[in-house]
């Protein structure tokens, strides 16, 4: 950088010419010979008319003698002459001499040309680079008093250049500045700013160097080449520190190669030009030299540039990392998208996408990130991050039990080309083992055992070959192949002695030896189970199912103690539970023991210990159902009803405690089972009071009371409290199933459809596990036959039948199946439904009238008169009391009906008549239209 | 965004003036053509100016729209002026600034030297959440068209204001107009960039807007002018996005952090350590919300 040297020199020829002799010209010649006064009129004239050359003897010939003067006078001339001399050796290139000279005058008195004098000196050590001496000049001159503005400047040039050369980098960092600042050329303040910028990174002096990076950036200083390579050098050297904050702030200023290059050309271009223009104008050469020594300093450092390897990708991609490292996402998510959306098929924009990925999952924006995956694994089946990919989305729907997700996978885990490496083996059988556990929670255990399989055949070495076998085992014993699963669960406990489950697998070996009904076996899987873990979580169950197997043991004279044993299993069932299921089952499993022996008193008892141990998290509605019947057994009604009404004011407060609910319906079927009439009304009475002595804040317990009341006081009072609570929009975070069911009820016998839907999503979507859910469904399957849905009802049936079964409460669904059937004309299966009422014990009564009518009705639309006729001959024949003999006189109606279809006249008057002598039928309203029939028929 | 406003309005910037008779303000009138006088502007007849010469002994009537240009005198203190700006005394600046041009307000129509001032109100009164006078400003230099790039500028503002001040209607319109609504892409301005993302904070899209903000800082970060700016909307993004995901304060503050080191004392600077108190309620609220769901 000789910049300074040039305009340094500028600066100083203009200082120079300021302080020249305005004296007189005077001739070259034999100044020995001639007075002072002549010598110095010569040097005086040659300088004035510029001819150094020819004044520089008649100075020295001054100096000669006027240099060992002592008087100030003398002084003083042979001080203006050494000036002058100095300057007269500067203007004709003998540097050298002219800076012994200035020595000279540096080292005398009088300086009145001081500050020049050291800006000169400092000038002619430009050439030699004695940067130490110009930093000691411009030192001296700043020691100065009362400095000009200019020679201020000019100081600090010259320092900060010194000391940037002699790598004093933070000492250069002032003077730059200064100069920086007050230059009054573009170019040299350009420069200033790129050395500025140089020496604070050398001396890693950041947050100043941030602070003066946005003003030059504000400048076409930005574009300068070795600024930018400056950055991204030291940026590097940052992020391999890991000082990421630091290289991320330099990182971000540098330009694209592009941009650099072609500014540079520009710039090229407009300095070739203007030099062309003002060598035809005529400079000096030194200048040509000069400026064409800068053109050459700029293609240079464009040929540097361009001979660097493709550095853009790599520095956005390391900006990315470093954004997403100090948690700015986003700015890293934009830059790995560029990336990646410019190079899909490269290494680099892979592993962009695969970082884009991850901010996306960082930020929460998961739909992003899954589209993002699915359209690369589209793509890109054979990406080099598929797996990846693949793995991180299926892990993310995994933990967020997002399983039909997962398992929606499946196509892309297989379209995965065959890992040929051992890192690829060990992911695809990771992906194999996601997919099995997304089918395994989406209870599709056929294909979770499948991928367990795939595991096991394919990649039997991988970490997760191991549990597979568990996990097939499982997928086995959950759909009741114990066969399997029983080799699955041994064959782990062979290969896996010190295995995560082989206590699992002891277990489950057990309960599969159970379920093949090798009693004794599982007996024995059990036993060891308990006596090896005795502290593992499922010891509990043990005891339990190992009680199961004493409890069904027939007691003989050799063995009669086998209800002890088991007894003692459910004892230790309850006492080893880690769960209040685990509790809850050889609680009540006991309690069914004790029952078979009439062990009321120890049912209380257990019941007691169990709700106990168990608090809150007891199934409280099931344990004081026992007690309740237990008390009951004992005679002690009273004490059975307290009982539940102290459970229900215990925690019929909370809606989600639907155990109570339980016990309201239990106290509805031991008060009309057990309590006089007096007594119900009694309990109604007492069930009313509870009501005006509870805090009103309690709206759920109140409501609890209001609707145990009602159901107490029979149907039709219940059913109204249902269509109260509809009409008073009631809010439903204070119902409980109870409740819902009567507003259901109400819903659907109103045919208030909006109702009918909005309570039922709420019952199901709440109470999900209630056993009153029944009602949401059959409200739900009433308001698809409201709006003509006939898919939709059988839909609901499906899905109703799938939860309750043939369960005594589900006759509706059964006869709304056949119904529905029958209008969508689909005759035979309607039939067949009606026919399935008839195989359900629990529905007999008028569903089974119901059901035999609509048998007749789908052979008389098939056209099978004789069928029908018997059908509905059935009806009346065998149901003849049911509803008031409602169906009996549908049945004699239908088949005088078929009977005249059939052309059997005299068989429909005597069927007509049958019906008219009938008790059951000849007051039912149905028997004016028959007496009119007849009537008109002429019979009598 | 206020950098380069900054600096070409400082260029030359001020503290006026010779006393100034109400009616009577020395110019020089500039004609299309180029064609100009010096002078002294006597009076404003609706849609005239009456102008005097300073060689003619009676007034001229020339018509306000025919003229090109008025330069004004105004004198400047422009380091007092810059000093004010580095200090952020913007309301001193405003109300300094509003007292110079108060005599010119009725040439307000006519381009002027003048302009370069109201450039610096406009920003100045965006900056201070007068958004309409900032619009008024506006509206005036965009129908200016001797500076196509301070139009450019003048159009910013009035989008921003409009959002600033809540508008969006009239905001999404104006920008249809200018065709910033379309175009969004990795290169698009970082002006564009900037104002969209506003817009959807505005409309509480903060993903979307986060987007728009992360691409001005990742592919213009050698843009002082927009960096400053960016970096502090980006930073109250990723505040609002800590509503949803409290990991995103952490982010918030990390841009907080860098304001901090890049633009010391700065308006950005003094607005992201405010934010930064938000933040620290915000994180307690959330704590305690944490704390009362245990």
């Amino acid at each position: 950088m000789k910049f300074f040297n040039r305009i340094g020199g500028s600066a100083l020829k203009a200082s120079m010419l300021a302080a020249l002799f305005c004296s007189g010209a005077a001739l070259a010649q034999d100044y020995k010979s001639m007075g002072i006064t002549g010598v110095v009129g010569s040097a005086d004239r040659m300088l004035q008319r510029g001819d150094y050359r020819g004044a520089i003897p008649a100075l020295e010939e001054v100096i000669s003698r006027t240099g060992g003067l002592t008087d100030p006078t003398g002084k003083d001339t042979a001080q203006t002459c050494r000036f002058q001399l100095a300057r007269a050796y500067y203007q004709v290139g003998d540097f050298a001499s002219g800076m012994g000279v200035l020595e000279d005058y540096l080292e005398n008195e009088p300086r009145k040309k001081e500050r020049l004098a050291l800006r000169m000196m400092a000038q002619g050590f430009f050439d030699t680079e004695d940067w130490d001496k110009i930093e000691s000049l411009a030192d001296r001159l700043l020691a100065l008093p009362d400095l000009e503005k200019d020679d201020r400047y000019n100081a600090n040039l010259l320092l900060g250049q010194a000391r940037y050369r002699l790598e004093k980098w933070t000492e250069a960092v002032d003077p730059l500045s200064y100069a920086a600042e007050f230059a009054k050329e573009e170019q040299v303040r350009g420069l200033c700013q790129i050395m500025i910028v140089r020496a604070l990174v050398e001396a890693e002096n950041w947050s100043v160097l941030f602070g003066k990076l946005p003003a030059i950036y504000r400048t076409d200083s930005k574009y300068d080449i070795n600024l930018n390579l400056t950055l991204m050098k030291a940026g590097k050297a940052l992020y391999e520190q890991d000082d990421f904050l630091n290289a991320l702030l330099l990182y971000r200023w540098v330009l694209p190669r592009e941009e650099l290059l072609d500014f540079a050309n520009k710039r090229v271009t407009r300095l070739e030009k203007k030099l062309q223009a003002d060598v035809k104008r005529g400079i000096a050469d030194a200048e040509i030299e000069e400026r064409r020594g800068q053109i050459t300093n700029i293609q240079e450092s464009m040929t540097t540039l361009r001979e660097l390897p493709p550095y853009e990708d790599e520095v956005t991609f390391r900006i990315g990392q470093i954004y997403a490292t100090v948690k700015r996402y986003w700015e890293g998510y934009v830059l790995f998208d560029k990336l990646y959306q410019q190079d899909r098929d490269g290494e680099l924009g892979e592993a962009a996408m695969l970082q884009s990925v991850l901010i996306l999952y960082d930020v929460g924006e998961i739909a992003r990130a899954e589209e993002r995956i699915l359209l690369y694994l589209t793509e890109k089946p054979d990406g080099i991050y598929a797996r990846t990919l693949l793995s991180m989305m299926m892990r993310d729907n995994l933990i967020k039990q997002n399983f039909a997700r997962v398992v929606e996978l499946r196509t892309h885990v297989e379209a995965v080309p065959a890992p040929q490496t051992e890192d690829d083996r060990s992911l695809q059988a990771d992906l194999h083992f996601m997919l099995s556990f997304g089918y395994f929670q989406s209870r599709e255990y056929k294909s979770a055992g499948e991928q367990f399989g795939v595991i096991l055949d394919d990649y039997a070495k991988s970490d997760p070959a191991p549990d597979s076998e568990y996990y097939r085992g499982m997928t086995y014993l959950m759909v009741g192949d114990y066969k399997n699963a029983l080799n699955d669960f041994k064959g782990y406990q062979q290969n896996n002695e010190y295995g995560e489950h082989v206590a699992a697998s002891l277990f489950r070996e057990a309960v599969c030896e159970f379920g093949l009904e090798n009693i004794a076996e599982a007996e024995a899987a059990f036993s060891k189970f308990i006596e090896t873990f005795p502290e593992n979580g499922l010891v509990s169950e043990a005891y339990s199912m190992r009680g199961d197997i004493e409890a069904s043991k027939e007691a003989t004279n050799d063995d009669p103690y086998t209800l002890d044993r088991a007894l003692a299993d459910y004892r230790k069932g309850i006492d080893k539970a880690t769960t209040q299921m685990q509790a809850s089952y050889a609680a009540f499993q006991a309690a069914k023991v004790y029952k078979l022996e009439y062990k009321w008193q120890e049912i209380i008892d257990l019941m007691n210990y169990y709700m106990d141990r168990w608090e809150e998290q007891a199934d409280v509605a099931e344990a004081v159902f026992w007690v309740g019947q237990a008390q009951i057994e004992l005679g002690q009604v009273d004490e059975a009803v307290a009982a539940y009404l102290d459970s229900i004011e215990r925690f019929g407060n909370d809606a989600t405690q639907q155990g109570v609910d339980k016990i309201m319906l239990e106290l509805i079927k031991v008060a009309s089972g057990h309590l006089s009439d007096e007594d119900r009304e009694g309990l109604a009475v007492k069930l009313k009071l509870k009501q005006t002595n509870i805090d009103a804040r309690a709206t759920v317990l109140l409501l609890r009371l209001r609707v145990a009341q009602a159901m107490l006081q029979g149907d039709d009072i219940a059913a109204a409290l249902g269509a109260e609570l509809l009409e008073q929009n009631v809010d439903l975070t204070i119902t409980s199933p109870a409740s819902l069911a009567l507003m259901c009820d109400a819903a659907a016998k109103t045919g208030n459809i909006d109702e009918m839907e909005r309570l039922s999503d709420y019952f199901m979507t709440t109470y999900e596990e209630s056993e009153l859910l029944w009602h949401a469904y059959r409200a739900k399957a009433e308001k698809s036959k409201a709006e003509g849905d006939d898919w939709g009802v059988l839909q609901v049936i499906d899905d109703a039948q799938g939860m309750f079964g043939a369960d005594p409460d589900m006759g509706w669904a059964q006869i709304l199946k056949a119904e529905t059937e029958f209008k969508m004309e689909k005759y035979a299966e309607a039939e067949a439904s009606y026919n399935m009422v008839m195989g359900v014990a629990e529905w007999r009564g008028p569903l089974f009238a119901e059901a035999m009518y609509g048998m007749g009705k789908c052979r008389l639309a098939k056209g099978d008169l004789e069928a029908a006729h018997s059908f509905f001959q059935r009806v009346y024949l065998l149901y003849k009391s049911y509803s008031d003999g409602d169906w009996a006189a549908k049945g004699y109606l239908a088949a005088a009906d078929v009977a005249f279809k059939m052309g059997e006249e005299e068989k429909a008057v005597n069927t007509l008549k049958a019906m008219l002598e009938d008790v059951y039928t000849n007051t039912n309203p149905l028997a004016e239209q028959v007496r009119q029939q007849l009537k008109k028929l002429g019979v009598e | 965004m206020n950098g380069n406003f900054i600096t070409l309005t400082l260029a030359g910037v001020f503290a006026l003036s010779a006393a100034l008779e109400a009616a009577q303000l020395p110019a020089k009138l500039v004609m299309p053509g180029d064609k100009s006088w010096e002078g002294t502007i006597i009076a404003r007849d609706g849609e005239w100016i009456e102008f005097q010469t300073g060689t003619s002994a009676r007034a001229i009537r020339i018509g306000a729209k025919t003229v090109k240009e008025l330069v004004f005198e105004v004198k400047i203190d422009s380091d007092k002026l810059n000093e004010m700006n580095r200090n952020r005394e913007y309301e001193r600046i405003i109300s300094s600034l509003d007292r110079v041009l108060a005599p010119f307000a009725e040439f307000g129509d006519i381009p002027s030297n003048l302009t370069v001032y109201k450039a610096l109100l406009m920003e100045l009164r965006y900056k201070t959440g007068d958004y309409d006078k900032s619009m008024a400003y506006a509206d005036q230099i965009i129908m200016d068209d001797r500076d196509p790039a301070l139009q450019d500028k003048s159009r910013v503002f009035k989008a921003l204001s409009l959002i600033g001040a809540g508008r969006v209607d009239e905001a999404e319109k104006l920008m249809a107009e200018y065709g910033w609504s379309e175009g969004l892409e990795d290169d698009a301005s970082p002006e564009k960039l900037y104002i969209t993302a506003k817009l959807l904070a505005l409309k509480k899209q903060y993903a979307d807007a986060m987007e728009l903000v992360a691409k001005i800082i990742a592919f213009n970060s050698q843009d002082p002018d927009w960096m400053q700016p960016a970096e502090l909307l980006c930073a109250e993004i990723y505040t609002e996005l800590g509503a949803q995901n409290p990991m995103m304060y952490d982010s918030a503050e990390e841009v907080i952090r860098q304001i901090s080191l890049l633009y010391k004392n700065t308006n950005e600077d003094d607005q992201a350590q405010k934010l930064k108190i938000r933040i620290e309620g915000l994180r307690a609220e959330q704590e305690l919300k944490q704390s009362e769901e245990v």
